[in-house]
């Protein structure tokens, strides 16, 4: 769009551009609390679109009142500075009230301020507090905030102005003035900078802002010498305290301005020096996403790569949308297929499959924070709960339930559903519990168990979550002070954590009218012994066994807010009231607020709600948000490409928060089908999507792909259609200490605990190298008796090798035998413990085995096979006797046939057919002779295929997106 | 390049993820230069072993008893003498009395955290866990801070680690084994060992074959920090799998009978053992868990047939194993669990119990330059609170952390590129050092 504009640029140094067509008003950045531009009826308290006729007359325009610098910059001065507007601004540009200073939650030399200044009441008490000399009515210059600033030597902060500066007489006359201040907040209605955007067309350039504050009496007041000026990226642009922005490395970002309330970003570019015509051009697209980022991009003068090819697209939306390797024969049948809109196709046919639900139930699982340690003792089964919080998303994202709809399942959650007793609702959720079946669970209308967390109890963890959440929103700073980049106040944080005192959802909660049916339960089950903690929990789990129908904790809301402090309990307490976050409007704290909140989240003004789940869409499709980190919207944090973030926003909200939509509309754009080799022009550029950044696959879809690429046959089709034995599926996770999966922990699982979309991580590092290499997992993956190495070369073994394939039942085996390794790691006084479990264990498993027909396991047998295998292991393997641990492989395949019996045509097929499980790629010619020959010098063709598998797995392509 | 901002207005580049040896504070090599430079002192050790017991022994029974307490604190084991004149430990001891020449003992370290997770998570890392942030605990640090060779892993736990590596990221954290050695069996390693029937030939030749493969992002120019990062740890994970050293220090059966003899045979003196073969082969980092001191019920019973046997024949076999290696100098040792126990015995069972108790507990160090038969510290007169003065975790954070020549006050940045004191609140006890 619009490309031969930008290169039509002058070239002058820097340029404003403004989005209104105005020059002159181009640069009044628009500051509102939250609602962009609603103009009409706004609170009194919020900062408000400034209307002005972009086509005013010079001499009708308001007068702006020059910057402090030029009044103050004689002796003589009649004007007594204000303390809002001035003294406590002047105070954070000389940087007095910062982290290390003053601003210190201790102060600094007995002398506090509020943490950047947000707190005029307090700051202003510290200054006029009587013993401290820092204010001097009658001797101004032995103030001690004139006298200590311009001395080095007494200042431990060292000098911050100099005598008779205009810094230094605007503090002198505001102490002649009588030092005051006069209670009153004033409001500020925008804060309008020019430029809007700079444009940089070299390094080491200046351009300098300038900041005009428009209070809410009308006055207009230059500020620059006030403001704090902060880079994002101090390598693409500095700024400095005066306001004076230098160009540094091309790229882009935003300096950000802050004064009083407001935050302003203003977008710094310093675009690349290729002329654009010079590099080839991908093909031309009319996507509005793509438009969109045009715009950027051509500003940048960055020319986007090509388009990946099919065999990439189909390998990177399979993982991306639905966490699944795709499957050999879909690759095939894909690359083979010329129709033209068979990229859209795949799309509409992932999004109907199960991994779809499965992966993205796990992306929301790891937004909302379900956590099996957060909810021990939650309910009676150890480990149930979690799988019921992701059945439940998994169920509504397969029938793509509206994306609001979901989360109000969460939000207005009740542990009953409507007309439901407490004795129904207790025998159901035995049901549940004592069958695992999750799937009647996920019918309930509503899904309490994200209210129950251990880690999401107090009214703060509560705020602090739900921001988090629903909003991608951190708000925990302001737990504490004023966020620095953000507008929100510790007032604006408790008013809002207020609002969640109601909520209780512990263990022991019970609706009034439901306390007396449960004490009689309790009492059945306990015959009437008064049990508590551990103990009574252990009964209610043995009754649950037993057939019972046992008791269930209840959300419930309590209609006076709580009050947990010991001293005041009893007495009666006056209705609180709260707000919600970035809203003016009290709300009184009684009855349910979750209902206001609600209604908040889904309102298409909500400048949050939706933005948080595109832009997290859009980050797990690009590995990169729009705005990032991912989980901070926030002022001074803004999009890198605005636009771009509002449409998806929009239109999502337009399609009734339809997830399919947003999924279709990104990934049918070319900035997705992007490939990954760069240009010239964009062999740096992260962040405006011009190609595909490559990234490590996550954790689940790793550990999967492994799975999915080394299993037989019949294992990987029952994996692919019901997810057993899948990550994704939701049921392994990471977190269990010593029982976790050991892959899913190494490859940075979400741990789903702190709040943050950084508990998933996509480092690499040494141990997931250790472990594709040479984890056990690994080896026996390659090796696995039914597995895909021993069936693709079952034809060239002899009859009797391959006869011993029997599919799911080796595999049965090889578990088992996994058990008993286990066993025999125990001590001597567990193994006896132990013991008669394993055997029912393998009881249970040989009855299955004899209704399908397979020879059952003999106990011995295992036991033996166990053992072997771990001296095996164990076996010392130094470089000296090498082989010896080879032997015991070897005599596998010393059965087998030699590789040279096998027609090379058969061996080009198996590696083929490696590839497409592993890279979703045919190999290339040289590869395929590589591969080959390596197989050709193999003892024998199974250990030449396994070994091709393991490099396969081992290249950074299988672990990487591309 | 990314930039976060963090809670206090700093904006800073995203250091961590350049994850450079050292960055974020001083690299080794800074600290040597500034010890020439007489501006720091000298480190004492390059290496360290944390023996960390887990549920919180009581410190009553073990090195801080009190004979002339009342019946229903002192308890039943008596004091004996060790080999230093004037400290006594329990009865229950007899080889670390024989060696307490070797080791410091702190009483009086003191706490508020009496939840297990908790205390745990302070005494591993020398900071008052926060919601907002997980600290790594020492063992990322030190691999973070020191450098070690490519075949050789910085950090291992046995078998397992409590603290993770935190805002470090996941590089930094330990080679967990996940299983500890046990007597009389063959031991390994996941991921290290040779396995699956795979022998040393078979791992060069497929070493070979996935150098040829791994050709598709070679010629790439961008995303080289990914691409290198992967290539480095692929050829680390080849030097570890394949170098004999790394092996053979996981290898007891490498070790001679009569040097494991003083061990003595159960998993946590071999798992002592192993920690000095790992130490001793370069290893930076080292964790020994020995777990179950949480002895709410039969205290005593479980004190003298089964722990302190345990800890006294491990400790002891570790203490005396590192001084006839040469390794007491280089390698620093911290013992602790996450807090001590009531002075007050419960009635909860027959002999009755302790429970968890924050505000009094006892560490001991050793080697590096920790001067060994010094008792640092004291309690008042039933061990319910520090006398004179008291020791936080952080305190003993930022001495472990000089041990080993790390500045406690060096500043890192977390993902979101929050600046973050090593230590916040840690005073280097200098005592244990003079």
């Amino acid at each position: 769009m619009n490309r031969s504009l930008s290169l039509s640029l002058p070239s002058r140094a820097w340029r404003i551009r403004g989005g209104l067509g105005c020059p002159t008003l181009a640069g009044l950045a628009i500051l509102c609390g939250l609602f962009g531009s609603v103009v009409a009826a706004q609170p009194p308290d919020r900062i408000a679109a400034v209307s002005v006729t972009p086509d005013a007359d010079e001499d009708q325009r308001p007068v702006v009142m020059p910057p402090l610098a030029d009044r103050f910059g004689g002796p003589g001065v009649e004007e007594v500075p204000d303390f809002q507007r001035h003294i406590g601004p002047l105070l954070g540009h000389l940087g007095c009230n910062g982290r290390a200073c003053h601003g210190s939650f201790q102060g600094r030399g007995g002398f506090m301020l509020s943490l950047f200044g947000y707190d005029f009441a307090t700051d202003h008490a510290a200054l006029i507090d009587g013993d401290s000399g820092r204010i001097d009515l009658d001797e101004i210059a032995e103030s001690l905030i004139l006298f200590k600033p311009i001395d080095a030597e007494r200042h431990e902060g060292g000098k911050r102005m100099d005598l008779d500066s205009w810094q230094y007489r605007v503090l002198s006359r505001w102490i002649e003035g009588g030092a005051e201040f006069s209670g009153e907040i004033q409001h500020l209605e925008a804060l309008s900078v020019e430029p809007a955007e700079l444009l940089f067309e070299g390094a080491q350039q200046q351009a300098q802002l300038k900041v005009v504050a428009r209070w809410a009496d009308g006055t207009l007041e230059e500020v620059t010498d006030l403001c704090r000026f902060t880079t994002n990226d101090d390598s693409v642009a500095k700024v400095s305290q005066s306001g004076e922005v230098t160009s540094g490395d091309i790229g882009d970002t935003h300096v950000i301005i802050a004064y009083d309330r407001a935050v302003v970003p203003v977008p710094v570019m310093r675009p690349g020096d290729l002329d654009p015509l010079d590099l080839p051009q991908p093909p031309s697209s009319d996507h509005p996403v793509d438009l969109l980022i045009a715009a950027k991009l051509d500003k940048m003068r960055i020319v986007p790569s090509d388009l990946c090819d099919d065999a990439d697209f189909i390998r990177r939306v399979s993982f991306d949308l639905t966490g699944t390797l795709p499957p050999a024969e879909r690759v095939e049948r894909f690359l083979a297929d010329d129709s033209p809109g068979k990229r859209e196709v795949l799309i509409e046919e992932l999004l109907t499959q199960p991994g779809y639900a499965a992966w993205w139930a796990t992306r929301l699982s790891d937004w909302t924070g379900n956590n099996e340690a957060q909810l021990n003792n939650y309910l009676p089964i150890r480990g149930l709960a979690t799988q019921l919080w992701f059945r439940w998303l998994e169920k509504r994202l397969s029938e793509n339930v509206g994306y609001d709809e979901i989360m109000e399942g969460l939000v207005l959650a009740q542990s009953r559903m409507p007309d439901e007793s407490y004795r129904e609702y207790c025998e159901t959720m035995s049901e549940v519990c004592r069958t695992g079946d999750t799937d009647s669970y996920a019918e309930r209308s509503g899904m309490p168990i994200f209210w129950a967390r251990n880690n999401f109890r107090t009214n703060e963890e509560r705020a602090i979550g739900f921001a988090y959440t629903f909003l991608g929103v951190r708000i925990e700073c302001a737990q504490c002070h004023k966020h620095p980049f953000d507008r929100w106040s510790k007032d604006d944080f408790d008013q809002f954590a207020v609002l969640f005192s109601p909520i209780r959802a512990t263990p022991n909660s019970t609706a009034p009218e439901s306390a007396r049916e449960m004490r009689r339960m309790t009492e059945e089950i306990t015959g009437g012994e008064n049990l508590r903690g551990g103990d009574l929990r252990q009964k209610i789990t043995e009754a649950l066994k037993e057939g019972k129908v046992v008791p269930f904790p209840e959300l419930t809301i309590n209609a006076a807010p709580a009050n947990r402090n010991r001293q005041n309990r009893g007495r009666p307490q006056p209705n609180r009231q709260g707000k919600i976050l970035g809203e003016s409007d009290q709300v009184v704290v009684q009855g349910d607020p979750r209902e206001a909140l609600m209604e908040w989240l889904r309102s298409p003004e909500n400048p949050y709600f939706a933005k948080a789940i595109v832009n997290r869409v859009w980050a797990n499709h690009f590995g990169i948000g729009i705005v990032n980190p991912v989980d901070d919207l926030n002022l001074g944090n803004p999009p890198s490409n605005a636009p771009l973030l509002d449409h998806l926003a929009q239109g999502f909200i337009e399609s009734g928060f339809d997830l399919h939509w947003l999924h279709r509309h990104i990934l049918t754009s070319h900035a997705y089908q992007r490939s990954s080799v760069p240009n010239a022009s964009n062999v740096n550029d992260k962040q405006n999507f011009s190609r595909h950044v490559p990234r490590r696959l996550p954790a689940e879809a790793l550990r999967d792909a492994i799975r999915l690429a080394t299993f037989g046959a019949e294992e990987e089709s029952r994996a692919r259609a019901e997810l057993s034995g899948l990550a994704i599926s939701g049921v392994l996770n990471a977190e269990r200490r010593g029982r976790g999966d050991f892959a899913l922990q190494v490859f940075g699982q979400s741990t789903r605990e702190s709040n943050c979309d950084c508990d998933r991580s996509d480092q690499s590092n040494l141990l997931q190298s250790l472990y594709l290499r040479n984890d056990l997992d690994i080896h026996q993956s390659l090796s696995q008796r039914g597995g895909w190495v021993e069936q693709a070369t079952a034809a060239w073994e002899p009859a009797g090798a391959s006869g011993r394939m029997e599919g799911r039942g080796s595999r049965e085996r090889q578990q088992l035998i996994r058990r008993f390794q286990t066993f025999l790691d125990l001590p001597p006084q567990r193994q006896q413990q132990m013991r008669p479990r394993l055997v029912r264990e393998l009881q249970q498993v040989n009855r299955r085995r004899t209704q399908n027909e397979l020879e059952p396991l003999r106990f011995a047998d295992l036991m033996r096979s166990a053992r072997e295998s771990l001296r095996e292991a164990g076996a010392p393997t130094g470089d000296s006797e090498p082989s010896q641990v080879a032997a015991a492989a070897g005599a596998r395949s010393a059965t087998g046939t030699s590789v040279a019996a096998v027609p090379q045509s058969e061996i080009d097929a198996v590696v083929r057919a490696a590839y497409l499980r592993t890279l979703s790629r045919y190999p290339s010619a040289d590869e395929l002779t590589m591969a080959r020959e390596y197989m050709q010098d193999s003892e024998s063709p199974a250990a030449g295929l396994r070994s091709v598998l393991w490099a396969l797995l081992n290249t950074k392509e299988f672990v990487l997106t591309h | 390049m990314t930039t976060h901002r963090t809670c206090d207005g700093m904006a800073r580049r995203d250091l961590l993820k350049a994850g450079v040896l050292g960055i974020g504070g001083l690299t080794l090599a800074d600290y040597y230069r500034l010890a020439e430079a007489g501006e720091v002192q000298r480190p004492l050790a390059d290496r360290a072993i944390f023996i960390e017991l887990g549920g919180g022994p009581s410190h009553l029974d073990t090195f801080d008893l009190k004979p002339d307490a009342p019946d229903n604190i002192r308890g039943t084991f008596r004091p004996i003498k060790t080999n230093v004149p004037g400290i006594e430990i329990s009865e229950h001891l007899p080889r670390l009395a024989g060696c307490a020449d070797k080791f410091a003992i702190l009483r009086g370290v003191s706490h508020t955290l009496a939840a297990h997770e908790l205390g745990r998570q302070y005494i591993n890392t020398g900071n008052r866990p926060i919601p907002s942030l997980v600290y790594p605990g020492y063992g990322s640090v030190v691999a973070n801070q020191l450098e070690t060779p490519l075949d050789i892993p910085a950090n291992v736990a046995i078998p397992r680690v409590a603290q993770g590596p935190g805002f470090l990221g996941l590089k930094y954290a330990a080679l967990e084994t996940n299983s500890a050695p046990q007597p009389g069996r063959p031991y390994s390693v996941r991921g290290l060992t040779l396995g699956g029937g795979i022998s040393l030939d078979e791992i060069e030749r497929r070493q070979g074959l996935l150098g040829k493969l791994d050709r598709r992002f070679a010629e790439i120019d961008s995303d080289r920090h990914l691409l290198e990062g992967l290539d480095q740890f692929g050829s680390q994970a080849y030097a570890m799998i394949t170098s004999k050293r790394a092996r053979d220090a996981f290898d007891l059966s490498k070790e001679s009978p009569a040097f494991v003899k003083q061990f003595g045979d159960d998993s946590f003196a071999l798992s002592c053992l192993l920690a000095l073969r790992l130490v001793e082969a370069g290893v930076r980092y080292v964790t020994v868990q020995l777990g179950g001191w949480d002895t709410h019920q039969d205290n005593f019973t479980r004190l003298s047939s089964n722990l302190l046997p345990k800890l006294d024949q491990g400790l002891s076999g570790l203490f005396n194993g590192l001084d006839q290696r040469g390794l007491f100098d280089s390698t620093a040792v911290l013992v602790s669990g996450e807090f001590g126990r009531t002075p007050k015995i419960n009635e909860r069972s027959a002999e009755g119990g302790r429970d968890h108790y924050p505000r009094c507990m006892f560490m001991l160090m050793a080697g590096g330059g920790v001067r060994g038969g010094q008792v640092i510290g004291e309690s008042d007169a039933t061990a319910s609170a520090p006398l004179h003065e008291a020791f936080s975790p952080d305190d003993v954070a930022a001495s472990f952390y000089r041990n080993l020549g790390i500045d406690p006050e060096i500043e890192f940045h977390t993902e979101t590129g929050r600046p973050i004191t090593l230590v916040r609140n840690g005073r280097v006890i200098e005592r244990l050092f003079s």
